[in-house]
């Protein structure tokens, strides 16, 4: 254990998820600070408040591995696992957790859970949500508990793993997580097309529904998003334009055929160009549409969650402001870069409520996924409260009645 | 560790009232519920109860004293309400497929069976969704989606009968949960009455909502969140193409072994089922599939997706399968090979029907490794109590049903039943597993709760239970081993008798 000072906050590195949880319970008791769950600090710009005053849990030593049946397909380990450090130990035998985060080299899996992160593969592999088997964690009194267990199929019990998902530290402090895996594949490839019209993206992403292809990711991107993405990868890439790329994993064979044959099948929505992508040039690729929805540096990233059918008009909007897109098109989640121009938090609220008027509110969401750090109090993470807030009000009062877990980020999460 | 438990667990449930037949609150209570539902939708004549008094399992018995049968969600927020005024308990009740007795009415009161709630709302393939009421029958889901390339992928054995809000409810697997998961990983929103009468909505349409995931929290809760109105359920694209095998085995052992390499090399079978050599006697004696009499275990393997795929991920198969010493693969080369070979898998229940008159599935998980260790400790427990028990179940996850053949006329076979279930159960926890797969632990399987998990588990799933239900009025003493009865309860220990398998 150790203690480090940096102002009004300090640091309590933890070695064991005991130590955590008597941690936690002599603050409830005595001190009652603030605790700020923290993993990689991939996310806290907006996580949590920039004038922090109260002890930052760090999980980074939370990091064994508690059991691995390679056989079983599962591995338990602590929260504070860097994504990294996960994959490899489970790449060496094949085996993949099928969730794409950004900065894996520091992002850890108690993080990926409470900021439910995910990226172009969720479209057939799903979220963190469906790989988490077991949990546990410890509440704002210091309890820990689990739910689940290290079976891939489970239904004793409340499933608590859940409530977790998205919980931004304001819930509990994860500190185990017992996970289902999947196989590697063996190749994957990308197909970029360039269009020139959004009519033919929109033709073009709603005949995927159909097509005779399994893609594992529909990535759109608008012309401002393809050039760095392009330059990103160091491929010689189209990017004045629209673009949709997919990607495809599997046997080599099965893999090329279907590159092959989305190119047929999208003929008929005249793309500008088309091109397939192999090897290590599209695991290059593939990384910068991972890496993309936080790598900017622009002051405030949004990530706006839309049904598919409607993603094509909030593009356009966004598309006119300015913004860079990137958007996991079969999910519709959007992810868009301000411009520098957004230099004033009016100018960003400004065009936060610009945009909010191209969403169906009944069915759209808009929330700030990045910040400059001395904005994160001042703009709301949820631009509208989401369904069930009421509830999520009383488990966070169930949970950590005296409010001391990333608490004020809590009651600022929803524009009032 | 700290040792805190949790205020909540010591209270006793808030008291409720019993009704009694023929009673002014009665009276006034089925007065005021036929206004809301019409006399065509109630039921409360002592005989018409019968029928609820239990569902798929049967051990223990105990009526409603009214049954309703409401048609939108205004009306059940206004039963519910209603039963809140009368200080009665409530359950909702779909098909009553239940295996854990989720839908028996504890202290009586009020069942609300959503059986008339049945329409598709909207179905939106763009979108990839479809909106249900919680009575929809999941195979109609399914049939109503032919054609369109899209299908409701969780299909419990039971999906002719069981309702997509009872599924919701039990978190409800299948023989393809392997590939494609179980209820909750294809929920994406739902509308619920809670058990107060205010409707809630949690999810939505869209791939996620912002916040906790509590459409995720609430599958799985066993009917004690409330009432499921509406789901918003993911649609799946259908694969291009199956195959499917039988692959005979020796030994239990090299059928396990010929599943983990399957799986370690890369293929994720969409089925990936077992029976061993007490029920490939009996489908044999029964159907004469041309099975050997003396194989340890078949393997139904299936495999789906593009059919260029396929028979590259055959080829592994056979050869993985001859690796672990085969003794027979039938390949089934036509769509009506396909059928006969499931045939046989779906048959094996049939088959059990002839061998004994009373049956008792169980459900348990080891990790899929162990699956050699739980059949030999099953064949073992057999012996041990002179009990016949076969096995066909869902391999590729671990899931046992060993399935317990007995007479429910004898006494003494019905007490041994039940202990040989409870060792069973206690061998798959040793073994890293769970009591409980799929049907859930409902009134069944409480008494395991306390062994599965410590204080302070029991007690923040006591905390997260009263946030949706405060007074327990809602299906009331289920999931949780936390109170002592108050002595009003009706219920009667029978038997184990036949319960439905899958
Ligand atoms: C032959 C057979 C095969 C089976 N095979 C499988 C299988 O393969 N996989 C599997 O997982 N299960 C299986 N089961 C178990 C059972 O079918 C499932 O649990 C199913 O989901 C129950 O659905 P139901 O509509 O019958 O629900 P019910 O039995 O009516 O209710 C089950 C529980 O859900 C609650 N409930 C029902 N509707 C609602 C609602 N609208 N809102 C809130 N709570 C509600 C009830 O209160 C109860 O607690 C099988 C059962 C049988 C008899």
């Amino acid at each position: 254990m150790s203690s480090l000072h940096s102002g009004d906050l300090e640091e309590f590195v933890p070695t064991s998820q005991i130590e955590l949880s008597r941690f936690i319970t002599e603050n409830a008791i005595a001190t009652q600070k603030q605790i700020f769950p923290a993993g990689g600090r991939t996310s806290l710009s907006v996580c949590c408040p920039a004038s922090l005053s109260g002890t930052q849990i760090c999980t980074s030593q939370l990091n064994k591995v508690i059991d691995y049946p390679v056989r079983d397909m599962t591995i338990t380990v602590e929260a504070g696992m860097r994504i990294d450090q996960l994959n490899e130990i489970i790449s060496a035998e094949g085996q993949r957790l099928p969730i794409d985060v950004p900065q894996s080299n520091r992002a850890t899996l108690g993080g990926v859970i409470a900021t439910n992160t995910s990226g172009p593969k969720r479209f057939s592999y799903g979220t963190i949500r469906d790989y988490v088997i077991g949990i546990s964690a410890i509440d704002g009194k210091g309890n820990l508990f689990k739910s689940g267990g290290r079976v891939v199929k489970n239904v004793a019990g409340y499933d608590l793993k859940k409530m977790l998902v998205g919980s931004l530290g304001t819930l509990a402090v994860i500190s185990q997580v017992s996970l289902n895996l999947r196989p590697k594949p063996e190749s994957m490839c990308m197909v970029w097309f360039a269009f020139d019209s959004y009519v033919n993206v929109e033709q073009a992403l709603n005949a995927m529904i159909t097509s005779g292809t399994r893609p594992t990711a529909v990535e759109y991107c608008n012309s401002k998003a393809a050039r760095q993405i392009a330059a990103e990868s160091r491929l010689d890439l189209p990017s004045e334009h629209n673009v949709i790329c997919i990607s495809y994993e599997g046997p080599s064979n099965v893999v090329k055929w279907q590159a092959n044959h989305i190119i047929e099948e999208w003929n008929e929505f005249s793309p500008l160009s088309s091109q397939i992508i192999e090897s290590d040039h599209a695991t290059r690729l593939y990384n910068v549409f991972t890496e993309y929805q936080t790598s900017s540096d622009d002051p405030v990233t949004l990530k706006a969650v839309v049904l598919p059918s409607q993603m094509m008009k909030f593009v356009e909007s966004a598309t006119q402001l300015n913004i860079a897109i990137q958007a996991h098109a079969a999910d519709g989640i959007v992810f868009g870069h301000l411009p520098d121009s957004a230099s004033s938090l009016e100018d960003v609220k400004q065009i936060l409520s610009q945009l909010k008027k191209s969403i169906d509110h009944k069915t759209g969401y808009l929330t700030v996924y990045q910040c400059e750090s001395e904005w994160s109090e001042l703009l709301p993470l949820f631009c509208s409260p989401p369904p069930g807030w009421s509830l999520m009000k009383q488990l966070k009062n169930a949970l950590d009645p005296d409010q001391l877990l990333n608490s004020k980020r809590f009651t600022e999460l929803v524009e009032t | 560790m700290v040792e805190q438990t949790n205020q909540l667990m010591n209270q006793a449930p808030a008291s409720l009232e019993e009704l009694e037949s023929g009673s002014a609150s009665f009276s006034a209570l089925v007065q005021q519920l036929t206004l809301i539902v019409g006399e065509a939708g109630i039921l409360f004549d002592a005989d018409e109860l019968l029928v609820y008094e239990c569902d798929g399992y049967i051990v223990d018995k105990t009526a409603p004293d009214i049954v309703v049968f409401p048609t939108t969600t205004a009306q059940i927020s206004t039963i519910v309400k209603l039963c809140n005024q009368f200080n009665v308990p409530f359950l909702a009740r779909g098909a009553g497929t239940s295996l854990s007795g989720g839908c028996l009415p504890i202290g009586g009161g009020v069942m609300i069976v959503l059986t008339k709630m049945k329409n598709i709302l909207e179905i939106n393939l763009r979108d990839r969704y479809a909106v249900v009421e919680p009575g929809m029958v999941n195979l109609h889901l399914t049939n109503a989606l032919k054609g369109t390339g899209y299908h409701y992928a969780p299909d419990p054995s039971s999906q002719g009968a069981c309702t997509i809000g009872g599924n919701i409810a039990t978190n409800s697997g299948g023989p393809h949960t392997l590939k494609y998961g179980v209820t909750t990983n294809h929920l994406l929103g739902l509308e619920a009455v809670l058990p107060d009468g205010s409707i809630i909505e949690l999810g939505g349409p869209t791939a996620e909502v912002p916040g906790y995931d509590l459409h995720g929290l609430y599958v799985g809760n066993e009917g004690t969140f409330g009432i499921c109105t509406k789901a918003i359920v993911r649609l799946t694209r259908d694969p291009e193409s199956h195959r499917t095998m039988l692959a005979i085995f020796q030994t239990i052992a090299e059928a396990t072994r010929a599943i983990s390499e399957i799986i370690a090399a890369g293929i994720i079978p969409s089925a990936l089922e077992m029976m061993d050599q007490g029920i490939i006697q009996a489908v044999e004696e029964a159907f004469h599939f041309g099975f050997p009499l003396d194989a340890g275990a078949v393997l139904l393997i299936e495999v789906d997706g593009l059919e260029i795929a396929l028979d590259e991920e055959v080829r592994q198969i056979l050869e993985i399968c001859n690796s672990c010493n085969v003794r027979d693969i039938q390949r089934a080369d036509t769509p009506e090979e396909r059928l006969l070979i499931w045939k046989s898998r779906k048959q094996a229940f049939g088959a059990i029907g002839r061998l004994s008159p009373s049956y008792c599935t169980q459900d348990g998980v080891v990790p899929r490794t162990r699956l050699p260790e739980i059949l030999e400790f099953i064949e073992e427990t057999s012996n041990r109590y002179g009990l016949r028990i076969v096995n066909v179940f869902h391999a590729g996850d671990g899931n046992v049903h060993p399935i317990l053949l007995f007479d429910e006329r004898d006494k003494e076979q019905i007490q041994k039943v039940m202990e040989a279930s409870e060792a069973i159960l206690e061998k798959c926890l040793e073994l890293g597993g769970s009591v409980t797969g799929e049907h859930g632990i409902g009134v069944e399987k409480i008494n395991f709760m306390s062994r599965i998990f410590n204080q302070i588990d029991l007690a923040t799933m006591e905390t997260v239970r009263h946030i949706f239900n405060p007074r327990q009025i809602c299906s009331r003493d289920k999931v949780l081993p936390n109170h002592q009865t108050d002595g009003s309860s009706k219920i009667t220990q029978s038997h184990p008798t036949r319960r439905a398998p899958h």
